[in-house]
């Protein structure tokens, strides 16, 4: 089996302090719909930020799309973050670009001419329901809104592997619909895995996903 | 209104560190030029009893340029109304020799000295006198304000790119955000900084042709050209291409180097 994510034993924290994850296995194979759910502060976004190198490893084993990330640096970083496309809870949107550049920059980053970024831009902006504001600023819309052009610019690359964090924790219901059809649509027909961190799992995902939950600092998977 | 400032954090350091550079290039040239005037106009004179050859003055005085005996008949002339002719040609035969010497270059006082001792123990000369106070005490004066322009120069250099760096670290925090977000995607590292970069290239490129403008009509202002002229010096007009050029890549070597500097340092501290 072709695993995108494979954890074992991790123990992961900031700095000095206590581990937030003490024990850990995960492992997400090509195409998978992944959940990661658990209490607040239970290291949910801790989890995910290692998953793309935002945070150390302190111990045990993790490879992320073949990459060790025990101790990436650089080039080899960079060359992972390419291959991921990543929502983040607080969106992470460039105000002083338009939307559109903001849904361009991981094809800006990969080196695409300028006619392919702005057509997939468009194409993607257009998926989201927001093609009619893609001269705006990302301040000018509503948190909904910007949550959607984050959506649009983490698939913009059409990215091999997709982390959300919270992609609907704060969006109205037509966002959020709008976002889980994306995701799913992805998933389908890119092929991408998909790995999002939430506190609930939308029923409308009926039971084709892997859940991994964290409680204590230990991360399982739950049958 | 925030923009310019920022932008005229680094154009000011950037044209005081110009500004000095072209200054003390301008002085070189002066200096130079006033040497060349006084090594021309510059002679020593010999009084001998007896004829010398240029060679063997040459022997004692490698700088020696050129020997050429000083007439006395103006001196003589002048006389000719006063004493008898019979005595005057008594004078003329007892007079010793009178010579010019022409150096190469301006001796400094130490060398002219050395001359002055090696002639007057050369045999049948009598008097040396080299005229060294008149000329020397000028051009100490533009030599030691030439030293004084190269350290000034020095430490405009350092406190200009001290005050690059600090608005270096303040565009830095002002685009941080853009930077973090463009690293967590994975952009290399001249795609995060090339703003910082780009902004670096267009002060640097405003600050030269603001100092080259200025060295380019100070020349031509009267107040300016008149004090000069007072002084016997002509101020050099600058070739807008050629040191323009020289100029320009002064101030991007030093605009890129700050940024490169503060970029590499966000780069050590970014995961």
């Amino acid at each position: 089996m072709n695993h995108v994510i494979e954890a074992s034993k991790i123990s992961l924290g900031y700095r000095n302090d206590e581990p937030v994850i003490t024990d850990g296995d995960m492992r997400i194979n090509s195409q998978d719909f992944a959940f990661i759910t658990g209490k607040s502060g239970s290291g949910k976004s801790t989890l995910l930020k290692s998953l793309y190198g935002e945070i150390a490893l302190r111990q045990g084993e993790l490879s992320v799309c073949g990459i060790s990330m025990n101790a990436p640096a650089g080039a080899k970083l960079n060359t992972l973050r390419r291959y991921i496309g990543i929502v983040f809870q607080d969106y992470r949107l460039i105000n002083e670009w338009t939307v559109e550049k903001n849904v361009m920059l991981p094809l800006l980053i990969g080196g695409f001419s300028k006619s392919v970024c702005v057509q997939q831009a468009q194409k993607l902006l257009k998926h989201v329901k927001l093609l009619h504001k893609a001269d705006r600023h990302p301040l000018e819309l509503s948190g909904g809104e910007q949550q959607r052009v984050a959506m649009a610019r983490a698939l913009a690359h059409n990215p091999v592997l997709l982390l959300a964090d919270e992609p609907t924790g704060n969006l109205d219901e037509y966002s959020s619909d709008v976002i889980w059809s994306l995701l799913k649509s992805a998933r389908e027909h890119l092929g991408t895995t998909i790995v999002v961190v939430t506190h609930r799992i939308p029923t409308t995902m009926g039971s084709n996903y892997k859940h991994f939950f964290l409680e204590s600092g230990v991360l399982y998977e739950v049958s | 209104m925030k923009s310019l400032k920022n932008h005229f954090s680094v154009i000011f350091p950037l044209i005081v560190l110009l500004f000095s550079f072209q200054f003390t290039r301008g002085l070189e040239v002066i200096v130079a030029e006033y040497e060349t005037r006084i090594t021309n106009e510059y002679s020593i004179i010999v009084v001998a009893s007896k004829t010398l050859e240029e060679a063997d003055i040459a022997r004692s005085v490698p700088s020696l340029k050129a020997m050429e005996e000083v007439s006395p008949s103006v001196i003589l002339d002048r006389l000719k109304g006063d004493i008898s002719t019979q005595n005057l040609s008594l004078l003329q035969l007892s007079l010793p020799k009178f010579y010019n010497l022409k150096l190469s270059s301006f001796p400094s006082a130490k060398a002219l000295s050395k001359i002055k001792s090696d002639l007057e123990r050369m045999d049948f000369i009598s008097r040396v006198e080299t005229f060294a106070k008149t000329y020397d005490t000028i051009y100490r004066i533009l030599v030691i304000a030439k030293s004084m322009a190269y350290v000034f120069m020095g430490l405009i250099g350092v406190i200009s790119l001290l005050l690059m760096l600090k608005q270096m670290r303040i565009w830095v925090l002002e685009h941080k955000e853009r930077m973090d977000i463009m690293t967590l995607f994975g952009a290399p590292f001249w795609m995060k900084s090339a703003v910082l970069y780009r902004l670096a290239v267009v002060d640097s490129f405003l600050a030269t042709c603001f100092v080259v403008a200025l060295f380019y009509v100070m020349p031509s202002v009267p107040e300016i050209a008149s004090a000069a002229a007072a002084i016997d010096v002509i101020i050099p007009a600058i070739e807008p291409l050629k040191e323009g050029g020289t100029l320009l890549g002064i101030s991007l070597f030093f605009a890129l180097v700050s940024v490169s500097m503060v970029m590499l340092k966000v780069k050590r501290e970014t995961p």
